[in-house]
């Protein structure tokens, strides 16, 4: 038989009883359409986790503090990671270009009548350029897709430079929103503010900035910040050496893993940590690479794949145990036409094709419905998973696959059956 | 009997049906020869075999023992699928219970055995000899009705349209007229009457004797054995 002949005749019997097809259908529809939102949640949060750390760039080693646990206290495991470390990291470590290096406080600042608490930001110089390649905020309206540099997010003034950095220089640089508040409508720059106390010169004004991710802009406000020196913060407002955050910047991209351990070489001598009785070292610290980052949400990536392919299986195994149900039934109940098609003249193999692609045609069917389906559930499944949720296009072909495959694996056994058959009693069947 | 050349010779023709401890001998050595245009009726018991002869005949069935010749080739060493495709193009079946494909109409019954055959036809070539075939049994206006609409004796037309439709070397008709009255019966024996005298060579099996008087050459099955009846010849 023909092809076209034989998706005739298979479509004929799949359709001869519709309800009993549909239903038939439904395991594949339900573990299809549950296959298609799954993946579209893992692919969502994917999506989601690499827009948070793009931010952290391929050159670049994360340096934080190692915590331990104690007594159910999460305590410092050693030294602090203090200021000097980072600014003396370029010089111990060859492959490190140069440092970032911040810090938090929570200040008052005044000017005249106005006061504001304010969170106070110790940086270095380069803070502005870190802040335009970022990508988390951009200038108010600024079209996407377009780069913007770090002149771009200055209104007026200029950002601190490295040697103000190194001599605690008293000045600062305010964002939109904090200028409005102590200013009103007047230019800061020049002006001479007070933060908690200590005279600081305004030389700097920000841009009103937004974040990119629309979902985020209600959470933080990018524009009530003030910037200061991080050496002027440290003088300002701690009176021990307080810990700080570095980020260390490689000259070679492709010797992040180098880079890595003399970063660690430099800071064991620095914090004289020596290896223990096995040879181990036990860090105070912890280097995170965007490599780091991404292999762990690999990791991650792939637990999840591993329970969805699980939890697909089953409901495929039981769409594909009630298709083998009903062709057997079908066979059954189509004893005498499998006798009358073999006496006029259909091989085993046309009998057996029949019935597979019979059993094909209602899995792909129920695979179709399922792929309708499943996209039709991602908006619900994206508004129960804080609007994480992706069509992952690959799904839909892998989706119709899996169906082919299941229709042929459990289609192969009613098919063989009726192929089995004998034509005399097959025609004599009642 | 005509002297043309042997459709069918079958050589010690033996059946057995193993059935536990016991065996069933359902043919015991039959002798049987089909000439070209012959008209022969199997006659006998229930039980006596007769449908067991024409399932072998009709390469439904293997037999136990002995030589087959169909069309001078001795099939009994063919594999399923190459009897199959025999059966596809040298014999045509019309059963008791007519055997149509329900949900497919009268024409797609008839072409039925041409779609089996790889190629050979599209569905137009199909259609046309389907056309003709129906046309010969006088239901070319029914073509595309399907088998619930049609009446028994229309049935059973378009199972004969199905069995002539490749031209095969032997019609083999199963109680042709046993789910028909007499009168339906009666033109369903003429139009077999007809095809026998345009040259079609056909064996029917038959308890009916009034049946069986149709026929060229009576055959009796008698407990696995054939033995010859008498010829007689009743005018259509």
């Amino acid at each position: 038989m023909s092809l076209l002949d034989l998706l005739r005749t298979s479509w004929r019997g799949a359709l001869a009883n519709k309800l009993r097809a549909i239903l038939t259908m439904l395991g594949i529809i339900i573990g299809v359409a549950s296959v298609i939102a799954m993946l579209a949640l893992g692919n969502g949060a994917r999506a989601a986790v690499e827009a948070r750390f793009r931010s952290l760039g391929a050159n670049q080693v994360q340096i934080s503090e190692a915590m331990s646990f104690n007594d159910g206290q999460i305590e410092q495991a050693g030294e602090i990671l203090s200021y000097e470390d980072g600014l003396l990291m370029s010089e111990g470590a060859e492959l490190v270009d140069h440092v970032d290096m911040s810090i938090g406080a929570s200040g008052k600042a005044r000017f005249g009548r106005a006061t504001l608490d304010i969170q106070i930001s110790g940086v270095t110089a380069n803070a502005p350029e870190n802040l335009a390649t970022a990508g988390q905020v951009q200038p108010v309206g600024w079209p996407e897709g377009v780069a913007f540099t770090m002149n771009d997010l200055l209104a007026d003034g200029r950002f601190f430079t490295p040697a103000e950095v190194l001599e605690k220089a008293p000045v600062c640089v305010i964002g939109w929103q904090t200028a409005i508040d102590l200013f009103g409508g007047d230019d800061p720059i020049g002006q001479t503010i007070r933060v908690n106390r200590s005279r600081c010169e305004v030389i700097g004004l920000i841009t009103e900035l937004e974040s990119v991710d629309e979902s985020e802009r209600y959470r933080s406000d990018p524009n009530s910040v003030l910037f200061m020196p991080i050496s002027t913060v440290i003088d300002m407002f701690y009176e021990e050496e307080p810990s700080v955050e570095i980020t260390a910047y490689v000259t070679d991209e492709s010797r992040m893993d180098e880079a890595k351990s003399q970063i660690k070489e430099y800071l064991r001598t620095r914090h004289k940590i020596e290896p223990d009785a096995d040879g181990e070292y036990i860090d105070d610290f912890n280097l995170t690479t965007r490599k780091d980052i991404l292999g762990a949400q690999q990791e991650a990536a792939n637990t999840f794949s591993l329970l969805l392919a699980a939890m697909a299986t089953v409901s495929l195994i039981v769409g594909g145990i009630g298709i083998m149900n009903v062709m057997l039934v079908s066979v059954t109940e189509r004893t005498r036409e499998v006798g009358v098609r073999m006496a006029v003249g259909a091989r085993s193999l046309d009998i057996i094709l029949q019935f597979l692609l019979e059993a094909i045609l209602i899995s792909v069917g129920g695979g179709l419905i399922g792929v309708v389906m499943g996209i039709l559930s991602i908006p619900v499944a994206a508004s129960l998973n804080q609007g994480m949720a992706l069509l992952e296009p690959a799904s839909i072909p892998l989706a119709l696959a899996v169906s082919i495959i299941v229709g042929v694996l459990f289609g192969i056994y009613p098919a063989l059956r009726a192929a089995r058959l004998d034509p005399i009693e097959a025609l004599r069947y009642e | 009997m005509s002297g043309t050349k042997a459709v069918i010779q079958t050589i010690g023709l033996t059946r057995e049906y193993p059935m536990g401890n016991i065996t069933l001998k359902a043919l015991r050595g039959v002798e049987l020869v089909v000439h070209q245009g012959d008209f022969i009726a199997l006659m006998g018991a229930s039980g006596s075999g007769k449908s067991t002869l024409l399932s072998l005949i009709g390469l439904l069935d293997r037999a136990t023992a002995g030589k087959y010749f169909l069309e001078d080739v001795e099939v009994s060493s063919l594999t399923r699928d190459e009897l199959a495709a025999i059966r596809g193009r040298r014999i045509g079946f019309v059963f008791q219970n007519f055997n149509l494909l329900p949900r497919f109409s009268a024409w797609e019954n008839v072409a039925l055995p041409l779609a089996y055959r790889k190629g050979e036809f599209t569905t137009d070539e199909q259609h046309k000899r389907a056309m003709d075939s129906l046309s010969r049994v006088g239901l070319a206006a029914r073509a595309g009705h399907q088998p619930m609409e049609l009446s028994g004796g229309e049935r059973q037309r378009v199972a004969i349209a199905r069995a002539l439709v490749t031209q095969p070397a032997v019609i083999l008709a199963d109680e042709p007229t046993g789910n028909l009255d007499s009168a339906t019966g009666n033109e369903i024996m003429n139009l077999l009457d007809e095809l026998h005298a345009e040259g079609k060579t056909i064996v029917m099996v038959t308890h009916d004797a009034s049946i069986a008087r149709h026929a060229s050459r009576i055959c009796i099955m008698r407990d696995g054995i054939l033995t010859e009846g008498e010829a007689v010849h009743v005018a259509a």
